[in-house]
């Protein structure tokens, strides 16, 4: 769809659910470019209200035709619904729309956090670089509060497929395994590996079952130079699980971006001791282990995905050759570590 | 290398193209380059060292196999094993090499799950040989901008 047609049809949508407002139009919008799952657009929405100009900032999120990882985006809406006002920080979630009509896609329109930062591009540089420790604080605390909340009082549990604390680790792998198995586009020794010893080691039962966010790591949070998270994003791949699943995830040394440490912020056992103090849960060294491995292999399964989403031809983003020729050797290297082997 | 670097090559020189159209939203355009000159710079980093990596990997999986095939007590597959442990890379173009690569593999990955099956002396040591295989291939397929 072209940009004028989309900022025409943003436009008469949004005009649809704000019965008040006269005057209703889209401007100055611009593609955040770097998502693979979701097309994701900066807009101003302007509108006259009882004789008032008004105007705001706000996001939208558009499946494209084919994305990374597939989701339904009600679980991301509902996820970022249920957070919001809570203290774990995320943005407003405005109007969710499942169907094809409005946008050619289903999307949804949320309010923008603005002034922040995202991307890990200037994390590591000054004015960065004092307040990391801070920020790596703050970002295994939050993670600490996301396992601590109650999927039952936050609506979750109507929204999110059920499960029980001695199951999830065999669903999980399970589906990720299965991912690799339908979508490899070449045989992975070493991630083979990694699954048979994981069925052979199951971890103990789940402390348990909580929220999880499914990809919690440096990159898919709003920051700021004090060390502050203003939102926590990229909710599509939220679910009921063991909260160790999240910690494994963001110890993933492929998000340690060369630095040496998890996130490239702190050190792994104050990482641990954040976390530990904000949930109220232990991190098991065995348990966490087997939550770091099926992480590389989740990430895998993530990685060879995108190669064969670009194979298949339905959508040549070259957003989704990146992680298939950047991570796929860097994930074999992550497992072999965990395995003691590297 | 997987999507292939002919394929990715030939699909950024089309993206290049459009890109050069005046009606081209900005952002759109600074995205796209901007992922295009990543992915070319991969491209450039991978592309002299390719053949070899692949050359070389293949001839360390056919020792492995070879020696797999002297302890896999089963006919058919130690036949599988020494079939494959006895091929040769006829063809330099990396289809052929990649293509070659994927048997392989297959082939390690069976053996390598039927030593962890195993507890004996001679299971434990080649399952050892496997392991610095794998760090090994790894290390040379390694990018200098590698997170690990």
């Amino acid at each position: 769809m072209e940009e004028a047609e989309l900022v025409q049809r943003l436009g008469a949508y949004a005009a649809a659910q704000m019965p008040g407002a006269r005057d209703v139009a889209v401007t100055e919008i611009a593609r955040i470019t770097g998502g693979a799952s979701r097309q994701t657009y900066r807009f101003t929405l302007v509108w006259t209200e009882g004789g008032e100009a008004r105007r705001r900032g706000l996001i939208l999120r558009r499946d494209p035709a084919d994305s990374l990882i597939d989701t339904e985006r009600r679980v991301e809406f509902e996820a970022y619904r249920a957070f919001h006002g809570g203290e774990v920080p995320v943005p407003e979630m405005l109007w969710l729309e499942e169907g094809d009509e409005a946008l050619g896609s289903p999307f949804f329109v949320a309010a923008e956090i603005a002034g922040f930062q995202a991307g890990t591009g200037p994390l590591w540089t000054a004015p960065y670089l004092e307040s990391l420790p801070e920020l790596g604080r703050r970002k295994w605390t939050i993670l600490g509060q996301i396992a601590r909340a109650d999927p039952v009082a936050l609506g979750l549990a109507a929204v999110l497929p059920a499960t029980r604390a001695e199951d999830v680790w065999r669903r999980e792998l399970d589906h990720w395994e299965g991912v690799l198995d339908a979508d490899e586009t070449e045989p992975l020794p070493v991630i083979r590996a990694a699954i048979r010893w994981l069925r052979a080691n199951p971890p103990p039962p789940a402390q348990k079952v909580a929220v999880v966010h499914g990809d919690y790591r440096t990159g898919n949070f709003l920051y700021d130079t004090q060390g502050g998270i203003h939102g926590v994003l990229d909710w599509e791949m939220c679910h009921l699980g063991d909260p160790l699943e999240d910690l494994g995830w963001s110890f993933n040394p492929v998000w340690y971006f060369g630095q040496g440490k998890p996130g490239g912020l702190l050190p792994r056992d104050e990482a641990i001791a954040a976390w530990e103090a904000a949930s109220g849960l232990v991190a098991a060294p065995d348990a966490l282990k087997w939550w770091e491995l099926f992480a590389c292999v989740k990430g895998q399964a993530i990685w060879v995905s995108s190669a064969r989403t670009w194979l298949d031809g339905a959508n040549r983003d070259p957003i989704l050759v990146y992680p298939a020729w950047a991570l796929i050797d860097a994930q074999d290297r992550a497992a072999l570590k965990v395995m003691g082997h590297l | 290398m997987t999507p292939a670097v002919s394929q990715v090559l030939a699909d950024l020189a089309g993206r290049v193209a459009r890109n050069a159209a005046p009606n081209i939203p900005a952002a759109d355009r600074a995205g796209e380059l901007g992922l295009s000159a990543l992915l070319l710079g991969l491209a450039a980093e991978m592309w002299d060292g390719a053949a070899e990596i692949l050359a070389q990997e293949n001839a360390d999986l056919r020792a492995l196999l070879a020696a797999g095939a002297k302890v896999w007590g089963e006919d058919t597959r130690r036949r599988w094993l020494d079939a494959l442990s006895q091929g040769r890379d006829e063809s330099l173009r990396l289809s052929a090499l990649q293509s070659a690569n994927g048997e392989l593999k297959v082939a390690l990955i069976a053996l390598h799950a039927e030593l962890e099956r195993r507890d004996d002396p001679e299971a434990r040591a080649l399952e050892s040989q496997i392991w610095r295989a794998l760090v090994a291939a790894s290390d040379r397929r390694r990018l200098s901008g590698s997170p690990v």
